[in-house]
C-alpha cells in the first residue's frame, strides 16, 4: 500500500467491470479500484471476489502496468489485538431498500430511484458527471415526485415505525439543488405526511422552497406504474380533499429512510450491547452516547437517526466520554521528534534545487520530462536539477536529503504531484535535511497538467515548463518563516449552570482540568428544574439533583454563582474574563470558554394566556404533573395548541421540543386521568426518530390530532372556568368548537439574545438570536474564535438528551486546546507593516477570524498569529498593502504571475 | 486550435481548500480541458486584490480566473 501513488493505471487496464457500490449501482467500476475520488489513504485495492485473477488464476494485467510496483497479490488479511481502555461505535446505517414497497415497482421501473440513487445523480462524481438526467435513456427530466416516508414511520409494510429525522431536509434540499442543475425550471413535488424540517434554518429552508415553486403535497402515495410508451411514470395519490389523482412524473425519487444493518446488529450481540426493537443502541436520556456496556459507547445513526450536525456533536460526545476515565493515561505513549537543527540561510545566496518527477508513467507519459529538467537548469538561481522516477519514494527522499546537504541547496521546487497531498511529505525532508520547511514550492505537473491534456503533450510539456518557471520564481523570494509555542492555560471557563454547563463542566473535571462555572441566578439546573420527564420517560429532577451534587462535590470545579461576566480579554489557550457577582470582581485566566447560556420558554400574548386559568405553557403543566394537581383528575377535557409563538415571522423557526413535549404530556394526562379527552392543534406533528412511537402511541390511546393551517389557528375564548376552542375539521371541512378545562400551549423556546456575550467573545448570533457555530455541519460546537465552544439551547432549542451529548461535545472539543501544554503559531500568517498602516481599520473589519485589532498606541492594525489562519483577506483588501501574507506575498505572487506569461 | 491561432492566456488564482483542490480532482477524474490556464495557488480568493488581476493583465494575460 505505501507504493500506490493512485495513479489508476491499473484501474484503466483492468478488464473486469463490476457494479459501482458508491455510486448506488448507476455505473461499473473495475475489479481494482478506489471507492471513491476523496479516499484517504488514496489508494486502490483489488476487490477479491471479482477480480479475474483470484477466480481464474489469470490475468495480472494490474500488475503489469504498475509502475510502482504497488500490487501484491499475497496480501493477506491480518488479525490485529489492540488493548484498549474503551471502544466507540460508530457503524453507521444503511439506506432502506425499497424493494419491498410492491407498488412503488424501484425493481421493475429504472426511473424510480432512492434518494441515495439521487444523491449520486445529482454529484460531479456520480454516473453523470453531476448532469441531471434520469436512468432509463439518461434525458433530463422536468417533472420529478419526492415519495417520503419509505421505510420510516411504517409499522405495516416494514418494522420501522419511527421517523428516520433526515428525510424531509434532505428531498428539500435535492428539489433546490435538482433546480440548480436542471436547464429548466424543474417542476418538483414532494409527497409527504408531516415536513419534519426541525433543525436549525431548516423550517426557512423549507419556506424558501415553498416560495420558489416547489410543490408539497400532503399524502402518502398508493402506486407508481408505468406509462405505456414511454419512461414516465404514472403516480396515484389522495388528495388533501379525499380526491383521487392521476399525476405524470419524468422520475420519482423515493426518500428512504434510516436503517441499521444486520452486521451491526450480529456485532452488537457479540459485544453484547443492548439493541431496542429498531436495533439502535438502549440509552438513557441523560447519557445519550453511553450503551448498556460501560466502557463502550456509541455515536452517529447507531444511537438513532440522525442528520449530520447531531452526528457530528455525538461523535465528538463519544470522545469526551470515551477518555474520561483514561484520562490519567493521556499522552503516556507520546514520543517526540528529534530533528536537527535548522541552517540559517539569511546571508546565503538563493541555490535552487529542481527534482522533476515521472510518477511513473503518470506525468512521464505525457510531459517530456527530460525537456522540462533541461529548461529548469537555465533558470536563474537554479544550481541542481534532478530527474526521478518517483520523487515521493522513501530512497529519493534520503537522496534529496543528501543532496540538499552535500549541494549547499537552500531553496526547493518539486515538479510533481499537488501539494495539497504531498507538501507536507516533501517538507518533512527540507525539515530532516536542517532547512526551514517554507522554503519549498510544487510545481503541480500532474494533476493540473499530464492528466488533464493527456491529447496534447506538447501543449502539457510547454504548460510543465511554465509551471516550474513560476515555482522557481516564487522560490527564489521565498524567505523562511518561524513558528512559536505559546503556552496555555489549562482551564476552562463555563458559562451557564444548566444540564448542558453542569455536563460540560463536570466532563472537563473528569478529564482532570479546573473548571469555573458561572451562573448568573443563585441556583443551578436552568430550564431543568421546570421540566417534569424527558422522552424516554425518566425524572428530570432527579436527575438534576444527582447532577448538582456531583458538581458541588467536584474539587476541581469553581461554581459562581450570582454571577455575570463583564469583560473578556485575550485569545485562544490565554483568556482572562472579568467575573462580577455584585459584590466582588474577580478576573479569571482559562485556556477555553464554553457557552452554555440556554433559552427560555416564550410568553404568548394570544389564545388567553395570562387572562384565563385554564391556559398554561408547558413548562407550567409540568409543574402541575410535579405537584399532582388536583386539576389534572378533575379535568374532562384537555387540548394543546402547538406551534405558539414557533414558526411565524417573529420566530420563523421549529423550536422541536414541542411535538414531543406534547405527546408526552397527552400520554401522562391520559395514564393518570383516563377519560379525559385530549385534543392536539398543530401544523406538522415533529416527533422525529424513536420519538414517533410516542406519537403512535398517543392516537392509539384516543388523542385527537386536527390539523390546523398558519392562517387558521384555533380560536380561543373564554367560558367560565374552561375555554372554548373553535377549529376548522380539514377532513369535515367545518368549523367545530371543543371545550377545555386545561390548554395547554406548546409555546415557543426563544434565545435571551446576550449580545454582551457575544461581543466580549467575538461570536456571532444569527437572526433568530442563536449563536452561530463556525460550521453548521462540520463544526457545531465551534465557533470561528478559536478557543470559544459552544453547546445547548444557547446554539438552538433542543431536548434534554440532546444537549448533554452537545455539551459533551463541546467539552470534548476544548479538551483538543486543554491536552496541549502549549500551541504552535505563525508560518503561513500575515503580519501588518506598521509604516504602512495608516489606521483604517479596513482589514479588521474583513478578517474573518477576529484575528486583527488596533493598537490604540500606536495607531496601528496588528494580527494575533494564534488565531491567523493565513487567509490573506487583509492583505486584498488593504488600500496601502501594509499586511503581508508571508509564504503568498505580493513580490512573490508577482513573480509567479511574471514567470506564468514569460514564454 | 481556433482558426485565427489565437490562444488566450489565463491566470487563475485558486483557493488552495476549493478551487486548487476541485482543479486537483479534474487531473485524478482525467476530464480534459484546454492547456490555456496556468494556476497560481492562494490560500484563499479573498486574498487576490485587485492588484493581483491588474498585474496578471499588464503581464500580458489575455484572462484571470479567481477560483474560490
Amino acid at each position: 500500500m505505501d507504493k500506490c501513488i493512485a495513479c489508476g493505471t491499473c484501474a484503466e487496464k483492468c478488464p473486469k467491470k463490476v457494479d459501482d457500490f458508491y455510486n448506488a449501482r448507476l455505473i461499473k467500476r473495475k475489479a481494482i479500484y478506489v471507492p471513491y475520488s476523496q479516499t484517504v489513504p488514496l489508494k486502490y485495492a483489488i476487490d477479491k471476489d471479482n477480480c479475474i485473477y483470484f477466480k481464474n488464476g489469470k490475468c495480472r494485467a494490474c500488475e503489469k502496468f504498475c509502475e510502482a510496483g504497488a500490487i501484491n497479490f499475497d496480501d493477506q488479511e491480518t488479525e490485529i489485538t489492540l488493548n484498549v481502555g474503551s471502544l466507540i461505535m460508530a457503524p453507521g446505517f444503511k439506506s432502506f431498500d425499497p424493494s419491498r414497497y410492491d407498488t412503488y415497482s424501484y425493481t421493475a421501473l429504472p426511473n424510480v430511484v432512492t434518494s441515495l440513487e439521487f444523491e449520486r445523480i445529482l454529484s460531479a462524481t456520480g454516473p453523470f458527471m453531476g448532469h441531471l438526467a434520469r436512468p432509463s435513456d439518461e434525458k433530463e427530466p422536468e417533472k420529478i415526485a419526492w415519495f417520503q416516508c419509505v421505510g420510516s414511520r411504517d409499522m405495516n409494510r416494514c418494522d420501522n415505525g419511527y421517523c428516520s429525522s433526515v428525510c424531509c431536509m434532505y428531498a428539500v434540499k435535492q428539489t433546490v439543488v435538482a433546480r440548480e442543475h436542471s436547464k429548466v425550471l424543474l417542476d418538483c413535488s414532494i409527497f409527504f405526511m408531516d415536513m419534519r424540517t426541525h433543525g436549525k434554518d431548516f423550517d426557512r429552508y423549507y419556506e424558501n422552497a415553498k416560495k420558489e415553486g416547489v410543490k408539497f403535497i400532503r399524502s402518502r402515495v398508493h402506486s407508481v406504474e408505468a406509462l405505456p410508451g414511454t419512461d414516465d411514470l404514472l403516480v396515484r395519490y389522495v388528495d388533501d380533499n379525499g380526491h383521487l389523482e392521476k399525476e405524470t412524473f419524468n422520475m420519482v425519487v423515493l426518500s428512504t429512510g434510516l436503517e441499521i444493518d444486520e452486521n451491526v446488529i450480529e456485532l452488537s450481540k457479540r459485544l453484547r450491547i443492548d439493541l431496542d426493537q429498531y436495533h439502535f443502541t438502549q440509552s438513557d436520556s441523560f447519557h445519550p452516547v453511553a450503551t448498556s456496556v460501560p466502557g463502550i459507547y456509541a455515536c452517529g445513526a447507531f444511537t438513532g437517526p440522525k442528520d449530520i450536525p447531531q452526528s457530528v456533536m455525538e461523535a465528538s460526545a463519544a470522545a469526551c466520554a470515551a477518555t474520561e476515565r483514561l484520562a490519567p493515561a493521556r499522552n503516556t505513549e507520546t514520543r517526540a521528534v528529534d530533528t536537527p537543527q535548522e541552517r540559517d540561510i539569511t546571508r546565503e545566496s538563493s541555490r535552487i534545487g529542481v527534482f522533476v518527477c515521472n510518477c511513473g508513467i503518470n506525468i512521464g507519459g505525457v510531459v517530456r520530462v527530460p525537456e522540462v529538467a533541461e529548461f529548469a537548469r537555465t533558470l536563474p538561481n537554479v544550481v541542481y536539477v534532478e530527474e526521478n522516477l518517483f520523487t515521493c519514494s522513501q530512497d529519493t527522499q534520503d537522496k534529496m536529503t543528501e543532496v540538499i546537504r552535500e549541494k549547499g541547496l537552500n531553496r526547493v521546487v518539486v515538479a510533481a504531484c499537488t501539494p495539497r497531498t504531498h507538501e507536507g511529505l516533501f517538507q518533512e525532508t527540507l525539515i530532516n535535511a536542517g532547512l526551514n520547511k517554507y522554503l519549498f514550492e510544487m510545481a503541480n505537473i500532474r494533476n493540473h497538467d499530464s492528466w488533464v491534456h493527456a491529447d496534447d503533450p506538447d501543449a502539457a510539456t510547454e504548460k510543465a515548463k511554465d509551471l516550474v518557471r513560476m515555482a522557481v520564481a516564487k522560490t527564489d523570494l521565498l524567505s523562511p518563516l518561524q513558528q512559536t509555542d505559546l503556552s496555555i492555560t489549562q482551564s476552562a471557563l463555563v458559562v451557564g449552570g444548566g444540564v448542558s454547563g453542569m455536563t460540560a463542566a463536570l466532563s472537563l473535571a473528569h478529564q482532570g482540568y479546573p473548571v469555573h462555572l458561572i451562573e448568573k441566578s443563585d441556583s443551578l439546573g436552568g430550564n431543568a428544574l421546570t421540566l417534569y420527564r424527558a422522552h424516554k420517560g425518566e425524572e428530570v429532577a432527579t436527575f438534576v439533583k444527582e447532577l448538582v451534587n456531583e458538581l458541588e462535590s467536584e474539587d476541581l470545579i469553581t461554581i459562581h454563582e450570582n454571577s455575570t461576566i463583564t469583560g473578556v480579554d485575550g485569545f485562544i489557550g490565554n483568556f482572562k474574563s472579568q467575573v462580577t457577582n455584585g459584590v466582588s470582581k474577580e478576573e479569571i485566566a482559562h485556556g477555553v470558554a464554553i457557552f452554555a447560556t440556554g433559552a427560555k420558554e416564550y410568553k404568548p400574548d394570544e389564545y388567553l394566556y395570562g387572562k384565563h386559568r385554564a391556559v398554561v405553557t408547558h413548562s407550567e403543566m409540568d409543574q402541575l404533573f410535579q405537584t399532582n394537581a388536583p386539576r389534572l383528575i378533575e379535568a374532562r377535557n384537555v387540548a394543546f395548541i402547538q406551534c405558539v409563538g414557533s414558526r411565524n415571522e417573529e420566530h420563523p423557526y421549529c423550536s422541536k421540543v414541542c411535538c414531543t413535549h406534547t405527546v408526552e404530556s397527552a400520554l401522562e394526562v391520559k395514564r393518570r386521568n383516563p377519560d379525559a379527552d385530549i385534543y392536539v392543534f398543530y401544523r406538522d406533528m415533529r416527533t422525529y426518530g424513536t420519538r414517533e412511537d410516542l406519537y403512535r402511541k398517543a392516537r392509539a390511546e384516543g388523542v385527537l390530532f386536527v390539523r390546523y393551517s398558519k392562517n387558521g389557528k384555533p380560536v380561543v375564548s373564554a367560558d367560565g372556568d374552561e375555554v372554548k376552542i373553535e377549529f376548522r375539521d380539514p377532513i369535515l371541512n367545518r368549523t367545530l368548537a371543543v371545550q377545555a378545562d386545561i390548554l395547554c400551549l406548546a409555546t415557543a423556546i426563544v434565545s435571551h439574545r446576550d449580545h454582551a456575550m457575544a461581543q466580549f467573545f467575538k461570536v456571532p448570533m444569527d437572526a433568530d438570536g442563536w449563536f452561530l457555530e463556525a460550521h453548521q455541519k462540520l463544526r457545531p460546537v465551534d465557533f470561528a474564535n478559536d478557543g470559544v465552544f459552544l453547546c445547548g439551547m444557547a446554539h438552538y432549542p433542543k431536548p434534554i438528551d440532546e444537549s448533554i451529548a452537545q455539551a459533551q461535545a463541546a467539552a470534548s472539543r476544548a479538551l483538543t486546546v486543554l491536552a496541549m501544554d502549549t500551541i504552535r503559531v505563525g508560518g503561513i500568517v500575515c503580519s501588518i507593516d506598521a509604516e504602512l498602516c495608516s489606521g483604517c481599520l479596513a482589514c479588521i473589519n474583513v478578517c474573518p477570524y477576529i484575528a486583527i485589532s488596533f493598537n490604540d498606541d500606536k495607531q496601528v492594525a496588528e494580527v494575533n498569529e494564534a488565531l491567523c489562519k493565513g487567509c490573506g483577506a487583509c492583505a486584498a483588501t488593504c488600500p496601502s498593502e501594509a499586511p503581508i501574507l508571508m509564504g503568498f506575498n505580493n513580490k512573490e505572487l508577482y513573480a509567479q504571475i511574471k514567470g506564468a506569461l514569460a514564454a | 486550435m481556433k482558426e485565427d491561432g489565437f490562444e488566450p492566456r489565463i491566470i487563475a488564482f485558486m483557493c488552495n481548500w476549493c478551487a486548487y483542490g476541485a482543479a486537483d480532482l479534474a487531473g485524478v477524474s482525467r476530464l480534459s480541458y484546454p492547456p490555456n490556464i496556468r494556476p497560481v495557488r492562494v490560500m484563499c480568493s479573498a486574498t487576490v486584490s485587485p492588484h493581483h488581476i491588474l498585474r496578471a493583465l499588464q503581464d500580458g494575460a489575455d484572462g484571470v480566473l479567481v477560483g474560490g
